[in-house]
């Protein structure tokens, strides 16, 4: 039996924030872009999680807490879906490591643009090197390809894409859920195997 | 022409546009036929000019020309308006002159005024002077619309200008001008209610007083942007983030301090090490030759003693061997019975004399007896003689004997004072050794105890110590100044806080108090409003309302003695009876000298309007109160906010320096304590090693006395040894010689005896022979027997004779020196021991001493070394890397000072501290960031860090967070944001009651133009059965939220920004009505940005709507008419519309009194209209007194139904020429 929102009393923001979770996207608290702020601090408010983790509950869904940020997860989800989430992390793994080995750390609230990131990837070779390594993408200028990082990465919600003018982007508060399932990742070399590129992924 | 009512009569334009000159009546309907861009338009818009005198208000495009420039090319370019009036015409000339300025002329119009015999128009100087030379009235130059539109209209206060009217206008003429345009500039649309709309609203309102809704959005950004800012600040998160970043600042600064403060003692301990390097390798130098010098002394001396022991031991070795060859030579002699030789060898002399007796007895007795006499005497002499010589030689021997014993006694005593002197000279060089060692010794004894006096005088580190002792009391001393600053300080921030609070709450109490007091005041305005307004109310059912109706200037009778509260009873049931008309009740009162008491519904309204302008003048001045109010507050938030900071933010810092100072009096203290310490311990060192030193000194002294005494009595001894020996030898050689001399006397006492019993036997022989005579044979044989014994007992001792020769001269030579020999040896080998001792000791003593100079090398090798492992450390593993970078300021201006740190350590311990040192950093930055990132990206804290910001940057981050939390500026931004939601409110109340308020004359206007349709004529051609018009409450979203924003300011007052933010309970429903407010100012944010709307204005406030019926169509009530008839019909409709409100507008706006004046409706295209259709129109608008001014494409026959018809040609040059065209009128 279908229930409304009606039912449980609920924000009248729920259709909203189904409609980002359920895309697998955060909400986090420093995010401004469609008052994502604003849906944070309702479902933080206990009363409204309460009804709302029940509502959700009911279509399989439950919200889950992060450090500053709500994300939705399935209750008893196939494998094969956590595969392909799997496969989503591990290519964020050399996104991570490259952000991570920046002069300037790229931690949660930090604002950039990515003709920054490129200025110092084309400065430093090892960073150059790191970013050229990064598959999935096509661009061909360091700065294109940085572009498509914050790209994918605000489409993740990630990043927010604050100022479109300046090309400037905040990162957001579940960037700590990316670093805690990468860095949560144990990646094994396949010696038995006889490939040494065989690489498998461990999710702790 | 005159007619007896005031009109346009002619308009004349001369150079004007491409016209060059064109004179048009305009007494009557006008028409102008010509087709398009014949410059139609243009001279409608000049006649239009007339009316309005806004050259913008003219409908002319931005791209084309403005009116000054396309109509006034030329100096000579003139319109001239000719008025009609009721007496004589008068026109005005319109110019430029820079600007547009008019003239009024007090005379008809008359070409002559303005050209010349050559038909050139002439400047207006020259017209002017023209006008002058005739003696005809020209006004001065009128500058200005507003002062032209005010003597047209009626309303100029010059007498002289004044009867230059068109109309007599009242205060709302200028809707006049504004029709007319609005008229001419819709004429082309469809018919919209929302067109007749905003030509109504643009009729009543000005340009300003629409809601700017750009504006107001704006301002509701700001307001929102602000209060999210606040909100996100406010939040838990945030709150815990802040002081995160002020934990980890001060931790952050506090280990950028001591790295600091290392980086200040590497330096030291650097230039410590370089400069002290020489001198220590010089000391550690001078300690090598020192022990090079010690070695070579000390071998010298053991190769002198070495050398003066093999002396020795050769002496040794010859006394040895001595004795050894002088014992075995003794032993020999034994082995051959030297005694007896030496006992046989002492009878010789006897033997030898018994010899020579018995030979000379012999020959006597052989001598034949003759000489018997002879032969005895000379027998007896010589027997005498043998006897004297034997004593002769015994005495001789005996002197031998006794001279050769007093010689060996003086040998011995010789020898043993030789041997005395000897031994008390050596005892004397032993004793002198031993004395000057003990000398030495006590010296060094003596050295050490004032050694050890000044070592306990002596201040180890005393200048660490002074230094020290120094930092710490100026330390002590700042601290001091520094807590009692901090205790002021702190005592000026409370009071500071207090006088803060107290002026908080005075302007707080203030605050309540004046809007207590206006809201009272506002209440009681607002009872005397409901009160008038019910008396308005009821005023038509009431007596009042009745009086009104029925009795004329009843306020000068009855209204003079009646009670107001009587005049509004509903329940009087007034009758009209005419016995009782001008008495009260049947007396007839004399009212003239009593005043009247009844008010006029206009003063009723009045006194409501002035009762509303109270309010609004309470809520002003209360806003101002607020405003300055919270100005004040403001003020005292950066007054004392700023005070407060710096003075917080100097406790803070001066607490900070108190525990850094704190920690550093610890340090220093236990820098203090370690090096009075190490001082300490350096006595207790120097004291031990020096007492050690005594000990050996004084141990030494004691083996040098007990060796003294030993030498003492060792040489006594040897002394006393040596005498008994030489007692011992001298009574020895003493006994010999007296044995020796009593043998030989005993010896000589019996050879005596002998000698005189041979005498004796001699003589008795002689007298025996003397009497016998003969010789004896038998006596004869004995005396041969004897002979022969005694020969042979000499030979026997002749055969020892030369061993015992031998045996007396080694006797004398060896045997008797062999004590000497012995005692010589033994001195030796005491020499020899002695020297091995002293060798000994001087080894021991050398090898004392290189093992202390060994180690004071030592000490300053591992010092060296120390400094050279620091320093190669610094060099190879801390220059380059980026911690030296970062310090190398600090480590290379630093002072040379000892510190009790070793470099490498140093080193190490800045590498590890910079490790912490940066993942604290990060923390921070972290934190900074987060906080920052909370933030929109221009928030008005400014709370903004760059990602490549610098250190520098993120500190300065944390120091501009510190002191907004300490000048509290949140609760400034806080009073701020809620000031803006006041005034935001306020504003948008203000502006909607201002717009709302003309709503009441929208309804009046309605109302009037209703009636207009009613009576409007249209049953003679049944063509329009009815218009009908109607208001209705606007569904405008913006409108709506901006009313209930008003309507939530109007209840709520001004009080709800007192709750914004504010957590407190007691003021827990002030913060709801804030939350509504805020959400309510959310609301109207988004309906502004999804509406899109520029503005609201007076035409968003209501809806209109229309119903007409035409024939059998009936619209119904409808915002649209567009679907009545055909064009034509909707043409008619919209033409009836406007001359409707034009008529209900010049009615409105016109004076009373002003009654016969026309005006003109102009409306372009009305080709299409029918001439059934055209002759209702112009004939509904001549019942109203308007003139219609239209434009026809072409010739149509339309034409006929006006007075004039004016036809547009162009011509070659490509003028205009505008000519009437010779029609006659059907029907006006």
């Amino acid at each position: 039996m279908d229930m409304l929102p009606e039912d449980y009393s609920l924000p009248k923001q729920t259709h909203d924030i189904f409609a980002i979770m359920a895309r697998g996207n955060f909400i986090s608290s420093n995010g401004t872009r469609d008052g994502m702020n604003r849906l944070y601090d309702i479902i933080n408010n206990p009363e409204n999680f309460d009804r709302l983790q029940a509502y959700f509950n009911v279509i399989r869904y439950n919200i889950e807490r992060g450090n500053n940020y709500f994300y939705f997860s399935k209750l008893s989800e196939p494998n094969s879906e956590l595969e392909k989430k799997l496969e989503r992390f591990e290519r964020y793994i050399d996104i991570i490591d490259l952000l991570a080995s920046m002069d300037n750390k790229i931690t949660i609230g930090s604002r950039f643009r990515p003709t920054e990131i490129a200025e110092e990837c084309n400065a430093n070779v090892r960073l150059k090197q790191k970013l050229q390594k990064i598959p999935l993408y096509r661009s061909e200028t360091l700065h294109n390809k940085v572009r498509e990082i914050c790209d994918l990465m605000s489409r993740d919600s990630y990043l927010e894409l604050e100022d479109e003018k300046t090309e400037s982007y905040k990162v957001l508060d579940s960037y700590t859920y990316l670093l805690d399932v990468i860095n949560s990742i144990a990646i094994y070399e396949d010696t038995t195997g006889g490939s040494d590129d065989a690489q498998g992924l461990i999710y702790n | 022409m005159t007619q007896n009512c005031r009109i346009l009569n002619r308009i004349v334009e001369i150079n004007i546009s491409n016209v060059k000159y064109t004179d048009i009546e305009l007494s009557g309907n006008t028409c102008f036929v010509g087709t398009n861009n014949f410059g139609k338009t243009s001279l409608q818009r000049a006649i239009l000019f007339f009316y309005s005198a806004n050259s913008r208000g003219l409908g002319i495009s931005p791209s084309q020309k403005t009116f000054e420039e396309h109509y006034f090319r030329y100096e000579n370019s003139y319109i001239v308006y000719e008025i009609a009036t009721e007496e004589k015409n008068f026109f005005v000339i319109v110019y430029r002159h820079n600007k547009i300025v008019f003239r009024f002329v007090d005379a008809p119009y008359d070409p002559d005024f303005f050209f010349t015999q050559n038909d050139e128009a002439m400047k207006i100087k020259e017209i002017v002077a023209n006008f002058e030379k005739r003696g005809i009235y020209i006004s001065n130059q009128i500058d200005t619309f507003e002062r032209y539109r005010n003597i047209i209209y009626g309303t100029e206060t010059d007498k002289v200008l004044s009867k230059f009217h068109l109309l007599k206008g009242n205060e709302k003429y200028q809707n006049i001008p504004k029709s007319i345009t609005n008229v001419f500039l819709s004429s082309k649309s469809s018919i919209d209610s929302r067109f007749i709309k905003d030509f109504i609203a643009n009729s009543l309102t000005t340009e300003n007083s629409s809601i700017k809704l750009e504006q107001v959005e704006r301002q509701l950004r700001q307001f929102n942007e602000k209060y999210s800012d606040i909100e996100v600040y406010l939040k838990k998160e945030t709150q815990q983030l802040i002081e995160f970043i002020d934990k980890k600042y001060d931790q952050v600064h506090m280990l950028k301090g001591s790295q600091m403060e290392m980086a200040d003692k590497l330096g030291s301990s650097l230039r410590f090490a370089e400069s002290q390097n020489e001198a220590i390798r010089e000391a550690a130098k001078k300690k090598e030759e020192e022990l090079e010098t010690l070695a070579t002394e000390h071998e010298a001396l053991k190769t002198s003693i070495e050398d003066k022991q093999n002396n020795i031991r050769e002496e040794i070795g010859y006394y040895d061997r001595t004795i050894r060859d002088a014992k075995k030579k003794l032993k020999e002699y034994k082995e051959k019975n030297i005694d007896e030789a030496v006992e046989k060898n002492a009878e010789r002399e006897k033997l030898q004399v018994d010899l020579n007796i018995a030979r000379r007895e012999y020959e006597s007795l052989t001598s034949n007896v003759a000489s018997i006499e002879i032969k005895y005497s000379s027998l007896i002499e010589q027997l005498r003689n043998d006897k004297s010589a034997y004593v002769n030689k015994v005495n001789s021997k005996t002197s031998e004997v006794f001279n050769h014993y007093n010689e060996l006694q003086l040998l011995q005593k010789n020898e043993y004072n030789k041997r005395d002197a000897e031994l008390k000279d050596k005892r004397e060089e032993a004793l002198n050794e031993v004395s000057n060692e003990a000398t030495h010794k006590q010296i060094e004894f003596n050295e050490l105890k004032s050694e050890e006096k000044v070592i306990r005088n002596t201040r180890f580190y005393e200048n660490e110590i002074k230094n020290l002792e120094n930092e710490l009391a100026e330390l002590r001393a700042v601290s001091y100044k520094n807590k009692s600053e901090r205790a002021i300080k702190q005592n000026m921030v409370s009071t500071l806080q207090r006088e803060w609070e107290s002026l908080e709450q005075r302007l707080k109490a203030s605050l309540n108090n004046r809007i207590n007091q206006t809201n009272n005041e506002i209440i009681k305005i607002k009872t005397e409003i409901k009160d008038i307004e019910e008396k308005l109310n009821v005023q038509h059912d009431a007596f009042y309302g009745f009086l009104e109706k029925n009795v004329k200037n009843w306020h000068e009778s009855i209204g003079k003695v009646v009670n107001e509260k009587l005049l509004f009873r509903t329940d009087l049931t007034p009758e009209l009876k005419k016995e009782a008309a001008d008495s009260l009740y049947g007396i007839s009162l004399n009212l003239e000298p009593v005043e009247v008491v009844s008010k006029s519904i206009e003063q009723y309204q009045f006194d409501k309007n002035e009762r509303l302008a109270l309010i609004r003048d309470l809520e002003e001045s209360m806003n101002q109160f607020q405003t300055s109010n919270n100005e004040e507050k403001m003020i005292a938030a950066d007054k004392y906010g700023k005070q407060l900071g710096e003075l917080k933010e100097d406790v803070k810092v001066l607490s900070y320096s108190l525990e850094l100072a704190d920690k550093r009096e610890k340090k220093l203290s236990e820098e203090f304590e370690d090096w009075k310490l190490r001082a300490g311990k350096e006595i207790e060192e120097s004291l031990s090693g020096n007492r050690q030193r005594l000990n050996i000194i004084e141990e030494e002294l004691n083996i040098l006395n007990k060796k003294k005494n030993t030498v003492i009595s060792e040489f006594t001894t040897q002394f006393e040894k040596l005498k008994a020996y030489n007692d011992e030898r001298l009574s020895e050689l003493k006994q010999r010689q007296e044995t020796e001399i009593s043998e030989l006397e005993v010896e000589k006492k019996n050879q005596v005896k002998e000698f005189e019993n041979k005498e004796e036997e001699l003589a008795k022989e002689k007298e025996s022979n003397f009497k016998s005579k003969g010789v004896d044979s038998k006596q004869l044989k004995n005396v041969e027997k004897r002979m022969n014994e005694l020969l042979d007992l000499l030979k026997e001792i002749e055969q020892y004779s030369q061993i015992v020769s031998d045996y007396m001269k080694d006797k004398r030579e060896v045997f008797d020196k062999l004590p000497d020999l012995i005692q010589k040896k033994e001195e030796f080998v005491k020499s020899n021991n002695d020297l091995g001792v002293q060798l000994e000791e001087s080894t021991r003593k050398y090898n004392m001493k290189r093992m202390e100079l060994n180690k004071q090398k030592r000490t300053f090798d591992e010092e060296l070394i120390e400094f050279n492992n620091g320093i190669n450390f610094y060099s190879n593993n801390f220059r380059d890397t980026p911690v030296y970078a970062k310090y190398s300021d600090i480590i290379e201006r630093a002072e040379p000072k000892r510190t009790n740190y070793n470099i490498l350590d140093l080193c190490t311990q800045l590498l590890k501290n910079d490790s912490h040192f940066n993942e604290e950093y990060g923390a921070f930055q972290r934190f900074v960031n987060e906080f920052a990132g909370k933030y929109r990206i221009d928030n008005h804290f400014n709370f903004i860090i760059r990602n490549d910001a610098t250190q520098g940057e993120y500190e300065r981050f944390a120091q501009n967070l510190r002191s907004f939390i300490n000048e509290n500026k949140i609760e400034l931004s806080i009073a701020e944001t809620a000031t803006q939601i006041g005034l935001v409110t306020d504003s948008i109340a203000t502006k909607v009651k201002e717009l709302s308020g003309q709503k009441d004359k929208i309804q009046h206007i309605i109302q009037l133009i209703a009636e207009d349709f009613k009576k409007a004529e249209f049953e003679e051609s049944k063509l329009i059965e009815f218009i009908k018009i109607r208001l209705e409450e606007s569904d405008n979203k913006v409108y709506k939220l901006l009313k209930k924003i008003q309507e939530f300011r109007e209840e709520n007052g001004l009080v709800y920004n007192e709750g914004l933010f504010n957590t407190d309970f007691a003021t827990g429903q002030k913060r709801e009505i804030s939350g509504k407010a805020v959400k309510l100012l959310e609301q109207l944010r988004n309906a502004i940005k999804e509406q899109e709307q520029e503005e609201i204005r007076l035409q968003d406030l209501f809806e209109l709507k229309f119903n007409i019926k035409e024939g059998m169509n009936e619209t119904g009530w409808t915002h649209k008419i567009d679907s009545i008839g055909s064009t034509g019909t909707d043409i008619l409709v919209k033409a009836i519309i406007y001359i409707t409100l034009l008529h209900v507008f010049i009615k409105e706006s016109s004076h009373r009194s002003s009654k016969d004046f026309k005006v003109h409706c102009i409306i372009d295209e009305v080709g299409q209209i029918s001439a059934h259709y055209l002759r209702e129109l112009l004939r509904f608008a001549k019942n109203r007194n308007i003139m219609m001014i239209n434009g026809l494409p072409n010739k149509s026959g339309l034409e006929s139904h006006y007075k004039y018809t004016y036809q547009f040609r162009r011509e070659e040059n490509n003028n205009v020429r505008i000519f009437p065209s010779i029609v006659t009128e059907v029907e006006a």
